[in-house]
Order: structure tokens, then C-alpha cells, then sequence
């Protein structure tokens, strides 16, 4: 596997806690991320109509639609969007096995970067993006 | 006896003596009366031979030619009563004797008729005088006792009397004892009856009827011993219905309150969990940028600062992860499992801090041990976490004792007991609240909690038993074939 910087994997954040995704997104564009924020779903499915990203992290419960039936939209729509589903709950993995859904992941809040850059990068095969970041 | 036959002898007895009196004065009378027809004819007899000698001398002396119809009025009259008094007279002189006074009697009247034709005759009268101081003697012996007679009957009179007076007194003596007798046998055990009605009626259901026999208030007092033993069964499977009762009572309370206490606490750790995750993200960036930052002043001290913020971060993520997970309905995933490969697998996973801590762990798995159908990541979680806790609580080279077993048909039992310091008794009853721990700081205070949860929801129970100094011993009680 090779690193391709200007074919950087983009990261749309949606979750309602404006703290919590500008800063996840800071960061993971730290990591070299083509990393995109938004607050609620709409926006979200704005984002990914204009242009779908490489990967969804997307919180399980927000106000309006919640993150499940976004979950559904996404996947419908846009199955090869490789999806992170961001929880407060330990057991979603079976809800997730019994949905049948593929391509799709969860990790809880607060969120162990390590953890989520692995899954990230094992899910679109790409260079570890820490290395990038010792690099830099 | 039966009452009415207790009364029937007591009426015969009476009746008995009634009629025995009767008899008994009858006899007296009779032979009393018999007596006096005796001293009658017998004074006759003395009579009619007085008037006889009269009128003997009225026709010896003075040559009374009327005498001689007198005479034979009398002689007639003598014979009649001594024939009366045959029997008697026979009795006291014998035939040979009476004979001979008939005889005399017979000789006497032909020699005065013949007197009568001849007056003149010396010798003939001679010979009557003769006969006549003969009878006249044979007839004073036999019936001259009148005297005797009377003092007999004067004797026997009061003999009678006296007889009659102990007869009356026995008749009260005995009547007053059979009456008493009678009396008590019929109010003794109605008493009895009585008592034990009173007794029961006030409680005492122990007490018993002590009647026996074959009456009627016997057959009543059993009656009532077999009426009281079911009340007394009745009561005490009442008493042991509400004690039970009381049990599931305080489960249900123990339940709602660590039910209610689990959805407090998962709503805290949701309402935390968020800005939680945004202190996480700030830290980490600011671990980000500064790692990637040129040196500058205090940058290990601000690292290290940071670093402490992580780490706290991850403590409270602990908690608040176990929390959320206690209070969220999940889907369990039911399979059918041996629960002594589930234990046997428990303690292949803790195999490396047994042998550290040099723990014995016993293990008591009986083979014939149905399958169960449960959800069997959950309940290694829960067995991990007690057997964990087990570990931490004995001491180096300690016990644990790991058993399954059936409670009834449908509840397999899993118990997990250590010889370790043990909880005291005030403490054990808040095992299972969330944030209590006996661990100190090295424990959240969640582990039981949420394994009270998982057990719950997978329709069990858990208890646990612990006494200072005596160990602790934790029972997980898990359906058999659990039904969402």
C-alpha cells in the first residue's frame, strides 16, 4: 500500500455537539484527513449529495432524525460510505449484526483516536495516517 | 360409654334398688303377717281348748245336759284351727305327736258324748280328765307361746326397721355417688371441650383436646382435635405464604430500587458522556498540537498535565460506559449451553491470576446438569466479574469454590464462595447499589451492579451471603429455559 496525499480519505462528522465535532474534525485533519463537520442530519445529507465522503462518523442520537434512521438513509443511498457509528452504549455491535448491515462499524464516546484512526484506515486501506502525522 | 347409655344404667341401677327394696319388704311383710295368722290360730286353738275344759266342767261338775252342744261346738272348732296349724304343729312335734293329738281329740269327744248317755260312769270320767289335761298340755306346748311369738315379731319388726333405715341410707349413699359419677362423666369432658375451644379460639393453636372413649363429647373432642390440626396446617401454611410474601416483597422493593437507581445513574452517565467526550477531544488536541509543536517552554509539563486530563477522561469513560450498558433493553442472544462449560471457561480465563495469587479454586460441576438456554456472553460477564471480585477479596493462598446444582426443575443454581475477610453484615445488603464498593479506590463500584442487571434481565437473581471473617458466597439463581 502506498500513500497518495492529494487522494486523502474525507471524513464527514455529523454529530449535534459542535464541541465534540470541530474538535474530532481538528484533529483528525491533523492526521491528514479531508475532514468535514456538520451539526445535524440535513446538513449531513446535503454533504453527501454534493459530495460523498470516504467515511461517516456519525453520532447514534440526535435531536430530529436519529442516527439509526440516518444510518438506513446513508446506507440505502450510499453503500459503499464505510460508516462509524458514534455510542454511548457497549452492546451495538449486536443491534448492528442483526441489521445484517455491512461496511459499517461502531465506537463509543468518548472516543479512543487510536481505535478509531485503525478502523478508519483498515476500512479504506490506507497508510496508518498517524505515521503521517510523525512525519509531518 | 354414650351418654345415653351412661344414663340408661344409671336409671337401672335406681331402679334395681327400688325394686330389691320392694321385694325385700315384701318378704319382711310376709312373713311378718304369717306370723301374726300363726299367733291368731294358735290363740284360737288355746282358746277354743279353754272353752272346751268350761263346758267339760259344766257337764262333770253339774251334769249341764246344754254343755254337751258347747262341747261339740268347740271340739269342732279345735280341730278346724288345728288343722290350720297342722303344718306348724307337725313342724314343732312331729307327725307321730300330732297323731296322737287328733287321736286324743277323737277319744275325748266319743268319751264325753258317752259321759253324756252316762253320767254316773266314775272311771269314764276319770279317763276324759285325763285326755283332757293331755291335750290341754300338747296344746299349751305347741301353741301356748303366743308371748314368744310376739317378742319374735317385735324383734323382727325392728330388725326390719333397721334394715329398712341402711337400705334408705345406702339408697342416698349410693344414689348420691352414681349421680355425682354420672354428672361428672357428662361435664368433665364437655369442661375439657370448653377449655380447649377457649384456648383455641384465643390462639393457642398447640392445644389439644385430650378426650377419650367412645361417647358422644369423646367423638366431638376428636372431631375438634382434626378440625384443629387442619386450622393449625392452614395457619401455618398462611404463615409460611406470608413469610414468603414478605421475601419477594423486599426482593421487588430491593429490585425497583436498584432499578430506579440504574436509570438515575445511566441518565447522569448519558448527560456526562457527551461533554465528556468533548473534554477527550479538546485534551486530545491539545496533546496533538503541542506533540507536534517546536520545544518550548513547560511543553513536558503541559504533556504530562495533559496526559492526567486523558486518563481521568478514561476512568469516567469506565464508568459511564458500564452504567449506559446497565440501563439499556438489549436484545440478549438466547442459546442453549452447557452452564458448566460457561464456569469451566471462567476459570480458564482467570487462570493466569489464580495461579498468581496462588488460589485453590474447587469446583463441584455435576455432570447430569441439564442444558440451559440463556444468553451466554452475559452471564460469563457476570461470572467473570464475581469470580474477579472473589480473587481480589481472598488472600494468597485462598480459597474459591465455584459449584452449579439445581434449585427446583426449572432454575439452575450457580454458587461462588471464597474464605476471604467476608462483608459485614450492615454492608452486604447495599452489595448490589451502584458506586458502593468495599474495594477502595481500585473498584467503580459497577461490577455487581451491573452483573445484578444482567442476571435480572435474563429473569434470574442474585443474592449474596457474607459474614465478617467467614468469606462471602455469591448465588446466582438462572431459568432453566428463559423466555423473553
Amino acid at each position: 500500500m502506498t500513500e497518495v496525499p492529494q487522494e486523502r480519505t474525507r471524513v464527514l462528522i455529523v454529530d449535534d455537539e459542535v464541541e465534540f465535532a470541530s474538535t474530532l474534525a481538528e484533529r483528525l485533519q491533523l492526521r491528514g484527513y479531508d475532514v468535514t463537520a456538520v451539526y445535524c442530519v440535513e446538513d449531513a445529507f446535503n454533504a453527501i449529495r454534493q459530495s460523498p465522503p470516504d467515511v461517516l462518523l456519525l453520532d447514534l442520537i440526535m435531536p430530529g432524525t436519529s442516527g439509526m434512521e440516518a444510518l438506513m438513509t446513508v446506507k440505502s443511498a450510499a453503500p459503499e460510505i464505510f460508516v462509524v457509528l458514534l455510542t454511548g452504549h457497549l452492546d451495538i455491535e449486536k443491534e448492528l449484526e442483526g441489521m445484517g448491515l455491512e461496511n459499517c462499524n461502531f465506537i463509543m464516546k468518548p472516543v479512543d483516536i487510536s481505535k478509531l484512526i485503525t478502523m478508519i484506515d483498515g476500512a479504506t486501506r490506507e497508510m496508518p495516517s498517524e505515521k503521517r502525522l510523525e512525519a509531518s | 360409654m354414650k351418654i345415653k347409655n351412661k344414663l340408661l344404667v344409671g336409671f337401672g341401677f335406681y331402679t334395681l334398688l327400688a325394686v330389691a327394696m320392694g321385694c325385700f319388704m315384701y318378704l319382711e311383710l310376709h312373713t311378718i303377717i304369717s306370723r301374726l295368722a300363726y299367733v291368731k290360730s294358735a290363740d284360737d286353738i288355746v282358746n277354743n281348748a279353754l272353752e272346751t275344759r268350761r263346758y267339760e266342767k259344766n257337764l262333770l261338775l253339774f251334769n249341764d245336759k246344754g254343755a254337751i252342744n258347747e262341747l261339740d261346738h268347740y271340739i269342732t272348732l279345735l280341730r278346724k284351727n288345728i288343722g290350720v296349724l297342722k303344718k306348724e304343729i307337725v313342724k314343732k312335734i312331729g307327725a307321730q305327736e300330732f297323731a296322737k293329738l287328733s287321736g286324743q281329740i277323737d277319744e275325748y269327744e266319743q268319751s264325753i258324748h258317752a259321759i253324756a248317755r252316762n253320767p254316773a260312769d266314775k272311771g269314764l270320767i276319770e279317763k276324759v280328765r285325763i285326755i283332757a289335761r293331755e291335750i290341754q298340755a300338747t296344746i299349751d306346748a305347741v301353741a301356748g307361746g303366743e308371748r314368744a311369738s310376739i317378742d319374735y315379731l317385735l324383734a323382727h319388726l325392728n330388725r326390719s326397721m333397721i334394715l329398712l333405715l341402711f337400705t334408705i341410707a345406702a339408697f342416698i349413699i349410693a344414689g348420691a355417688i352414681i349421680n355425682m359419677k354420672l354428672a361428672a362423666s357428662i361435664s368433665n369432658p364437655i369442661r375439657d371441650l370448653e377449655e380447649a375451644t377457649k384456648r383455641v379460639g384465643g390462639g393457642d393453636l398447640s392445644w389439644r383436646s385430650e378426650l377419650t372413649g367412645r361417647d358422644e363429647i369423646a367423638s366431638l373432642g376428636m372431631s375438634f382435635n382434626r378440625m384443629q390440626e387442619r386450622l393449625s396446617a392452614a395457619r401455618q401454611s398462611l404463615e409460611l405464604a406470608i413469610t414468603e410474601l414478605h421475601e419477594k416483597q423486599e426482593q421487588l422493593l430491593e429490585s425497583e430500587k436498584l432499578a430506579s437507581l440504574g436509570r438515575i445513574a445511566a441518565g447522569v452517565a448519558h448527560e456526562i458522556n457527551n461533554p465528556l467526550a468533548i473534554v477527550n477531544e479538546k485534551a486530545g488536541l491539545m496533546q496533538d498540537i503541542i506533540g507536534i509543536s517546536d520545544e518550548f517552554q513547560n511543553k513536558d509539563k503541559f504533556m504530562s498535565l495533559i496526559q492526567g486530563i486523558v486518563a481521568s477522561v478514561d476512568r469516567c469513560r469506565a464508568i459511564t460506559h458500564h452504567l449506559l450498558g446497565y440501563a439499556r433493553p438489549t436484545e440478549s442472544v438466547m442459546e442453549t449451553m452447557s452452564l458448566n462449560d460457561v464456569l469451566a471457561d471462567v476459570k480458564g480465563f482467570l487462570h493466569k491470576e489464580l495461579e498468581d495469587k496462588r488460589i485453590a479454586m474447587e469446583t463441584n460441576f455435576p455432570v447430569d446438569l441439564p442444558q440451559i438456554r440463556s444468553d451466554k456472553g452475559q452471564l460469563e460477564q457476570v461470572v467473570l466479574n464475581i469470580v474477579r471480585n472473589a480473587i481480589e477479596a481472598v488472600s494468597e493462598g485462598g480459597h474459591i469454590n465455584i459449584s452449579s446444582g439445581m434449585k427446583d426443575s426449572k432454575t439452575a443454581l450457580i454458587s461462588i464462595a471464597d474464605d476471604g475477610p467476608g462483608i459485614p453484615q450492615d454492608k452486604v445488603k447495599h452489595l448490589f447499589e451502584p458506586f458502593f464498593t468495599t474495594k477502595g479506590k481500585k473498584g467503580t463500584g459497577l461490577g455487581l451492579f451491573v452483573s445484578y442487571g444482567i442476571v435480572k434481565k435474563l429473569g434470574g437473581m442474585i443474592t449474596a451471603e457474607s459474614k465478617s471473617g467467614r468469606g462471602t458466597t455469591f448465588t446466582i439463581q438462572i431459568p432453566v429455559d428463559f423466555r423473553q
